[in-house]
């Protein structure tokens, strides 16, 4: 019998669903930097150049405000592009096309013209300083007519680009540097993994651990940790951040009657934030522990940007403290 | 068009615009008296199958596309049986299936969408070309540069076309941009680019025509400015910085008196043509005002509808 | 004496690779400077070349398949005729160098 799984690299998922579906839909281009015969800062386009030519795989200047507006319009007008916008640091430069024009398009027109665009992006914190590492997903959680995802392993990279590939869109793809070195099982088998559906990715008893992203390895490990304490952590992968499937998450704090959310950005009006209020608004108070980034700029200094992102021993922490303490929120500086 | 059509063209412009500003529920609107010439020179010269994209101040262009005055009105009214369902209104019309791929009011907002609009027929083999208008305000944009750099790297079937209303809400445009021409922006990327009186509609019309077989047999990218004015505010909403004196001269060149003089003088037209067809856009506005009056706005729950 | 081709954490963040291809199959002698095995980390194909003479005798992650950083990829030997051990764990390292193709 052929395998039904493939291990792969996380980059490898990315441009395998790139591959298949440019095969398939000669709507798909990609446009960006240095994905071309360079095959992306990441090798995330490995071989696309290859295959498909300059026409279909198309590099730009830096010049990010002109490669989303170049996207979109290219979408509205009929096709399906896919950006690569190398940080997401330098997504703040193509903001206006994205969230004036595209986010906008389908409802602006009454519905004649859509923008099917995937703008795939990296965030994350990687010794790459102050204007490099940040994850800035929670600002784009406002905005109605977008979608955000961002898979943490190369099995759900696989299936959310194929998704967001199929979107109507306009859809964000957030990986994270720290993720592509990671390995895989992805089924050999075409599939998508629908936008919008977190995964309870390591089943526990006494407090539900909301993340995403680079940061379920960490709650992982404090999980691992845990362990000996006798706390036993439920860790839900929210995969989506548009939509956010606040259901599942409730589900389990229903269970667990403790939600912590954890993020690599900044805790204030984070993902954390509103995936609190969701859970609140089904469930009535719930004790509530927010972790993220400390609120200060992420440093390429070794030792600063340890001291920002949180990391397995500072959750252990949070968590101990969480778990013990009366009024958390109230309690903690 | 005949220069009849221009002239009947400019006229349906100016007449729409008045009723509108007039309409008491008419909100704020960006109107362009002074500037017909540049609307309906443009449209003149495209085809069914290319694609007008413009900044919010629009309503010259979408009808001088042939968008009907009835559903442009019910539109900039808030009314669900405008182009957009209602749901765009002033600087947002659209009709992609009428060849105008919209308005997007955001100042340079829709440059780059235009290059993408172009990129997409030059990938598919589609005939059309993509036009972009936009004015003196936009020219300062960063977006202009990206973009009239990736359009000539990539010889995109786009044209850019500056309508130089000489006014950026109060700024002129001496005041903020430093080139002596706009056009001379795009020489920089090896595009073709050239200025023109943009009160003369024949040679606005002639102009884009050239551009537009040009970018048809393949020679990429082009830029036009046309030096127009504005003979109003920013907006109905907005204050007038210039003097009664310097607006009752400026409004001395206007397109529309030019044209009709012309042809009076070379008995293309008499007088009795002209009123038989001012009175026959008075009917179409006055027909498009009822439509629109009549019209329902949308219900609350479109609120919801179309936003993913 | 018995040797085990070990790979250390040849770059940062390299949890896991994979083996490409072997230059050789069992019982292939090998120089200083030859080729043994090519493998693929996220970033970069890297050839594992022999710091010492010597001949493959065990292939334990072959062509296509996945090693963690840390756990021998095979064993050689400065002879045929020496007997393989049981046990690897206290086996030494055999020498090589690490080129990014």
């Amino acid at each position: 019998m052929p395998p039904t799984h493939q291990r792969l690299f996380y980059r490898e998922a990315i441009v395998r669903a790139l591959r298949e579906t440019m095969a398939d839909d000669p709507r798909v281009f990609v446009m960006g930097q240095d994905v071309g015969a360079f095959g992306g800062a990441y090798r995330e386009f490995d071989g696309l150049f290859a295959a498909f030519g300059p026409a279909r795989v198309r590099d730009t200047p830096v010049a990010e405000a002109a490669m989303i507006g170049i996207g979109v319009g290219a979408a509205a007008a009929g096709l399906r592009p896919v950006v690569s916008i190398t940080y997401m640091d330098f997504l703040m430069l193509g903001l206006d096309p994205l969230v004036n024009y595209a986010a906008k398009l389908s409802y602006k027109t009454g519905g004649q013209l859509h923008a099917p665009i995937v703008i795939k992006t990296t965030a994350g914190a990687k010794g790459q300083g102050v204007a490099h590492s940040q994850c800035i997903e929670s600002w784009l959680m406002g905005v109605p007519g977008l979608k955000l995802v961002c898979p943490s392993n190369p099995a759900d990279a696989y299936g959310l680009m194929v998704a967001a590939l199929e979107d109507p869109g306009p859809v964000i793809f957030v990986d994270h540097k720290k993720l592509f070195p990671v390995p895989g099982d992805v089924p050999v088998a075409r599939y998508r993994t629908p936008i919008g559906t977190a995964k309870i990715i390591r089943a526990g008893s006494d407090i539900t651990i909301a993340t995403y992203s680079y940061m379920t390895r960490v709650a992982h490990q404090a999980a691992d940790l845990l362990i000996n304490e006798g706390i036993s952590c439920e860790v839900i992968d929210l995969r989506s951040l548009i939509p956010l499937d606040a259901a599942l998450v409730a589900q389990s704090v229903a269970r667990t009657k403790n939600l912590l959310t954890l993020e690599e950005g900044q805790v204030t009006c984070g993902v954390g934030s509103e995936v609190a209020a969701q859970v609140q608004r089904r469930l009535g108070p719930v004790r509530v522990h927010r972790v993220g980034a400390l609120p200060a700029p992420v440093s390429s200094n070794p030792v600063l940007e340890a001291a920002c992102i949180p990391n397995a021993q500072r959750l252990v922490d949070e968590i101990k403290f969480f778990i013990n303490a009366t009024n958390p929120e109230c309690l903690h500086p | 068009m005949t220069r009849h059509e221009m002239l009947y063209s400019m006229k349906l412009i100016r007449a729409f615009e008045n009723a509108l500003a007039a309409h008491p529920d008419h909100g704020f609107q960006l109107l362009s008296a002074g500037e017909e010439a540049v609307a309906v020179g443009v449209c003149a010269a495209l085809a069914p199958q290319d694609q007008l994209l413009t900044g919010g101040r629009s309503i010259g262009f979408a009808l001088a596309r042939g968008l009907t005055p009835a559903e442009v009105m019910a539109e900039l009214l808030g009314k669900s049986t405008g182009t957009n369902r209602g749901k765009g209104g002033r600087g947002h019309l659209s009709a992609p299936a009428q060849g105008f791929f919209g308005a997007h009011a955001v100042v340079a907002g829709n440059i780059s969408i235009a290059a993408g609009v172009a990129l997409a027929r030059l990938m598919t083999g589609d005939p059309g070309i993509a036009v972009v208008v936009f004015g003196d305000g936009a020219s300062g944009a960063g977006i202009l540069h990206e973009t009239l750099n990736i359009a000539a790297l990539w010889r995109l079937p786009v044209l850019f076309i500056c309508n130089n209303n000489q006014l950026s809400v109060s700024t002129p445009r001496q005041a903020v941009l430093a080139p002596k021409m706009i056009s001379d922006l795009a020489l920089a990327y090896g595009i073709t680019a050239r200025t023109f009186d943009g009160m003369q509609v024949d040679i606005v019309a002639e102009a884009v025509a050239n551009a537009v077989q040009a970018i048809r047999s393949g020679a990429g990218p082009a830029f036009l400015e046309f030096t127009s004015c504005r003979f109003a505010a920013h907006s109905t909403a907005a204050r007038e910085t210039r003097s009664r004196d310097e607006l009752q001269r400026l409004r001395l060149a206007c397109p529309i008196m030019d044209l009709t003089a012309a042809l009076l003088t070379t008995g293309q037209i008499n007088h009795e043509a002209l009123a038989t067809m001012d009175s026959d856009v008075s009917d179409k506005v006055a027909a498009a005002l009822n439509f629109a009056d009549a019209s329902p706005f949308p219900d609350a729950a479109e609120a919801l509808s179309d936003v993913f | 004496m018995i040797y085990k081709l070990s790979v250390p954490a040849i770059a940062e963040d390299i949890e896991e690779f994979r083996v490409l291809e072997w230059h050789g199959g069992i019982g292939t002698p090998f120089n200083t400077g030859d080729m043994v095995v090519e493998l693929e980390t996220h970033k970069a194909i890297i050839e594992m070349r022999a710091g010492q003479a010597g001949i493959l005798r065990v292939i334990s992650v072959p062509d296509g398949a996945w090693c963690k950083i840390g756990v021998p990829l095979g064993l050689c030997s400065d002879s045929l005729d020496e007997t393989l051990p049981e046990q690897t764990e206290a086996t030494a390292d055999m020498l090589v160098e690490f080129e990014i193709a």
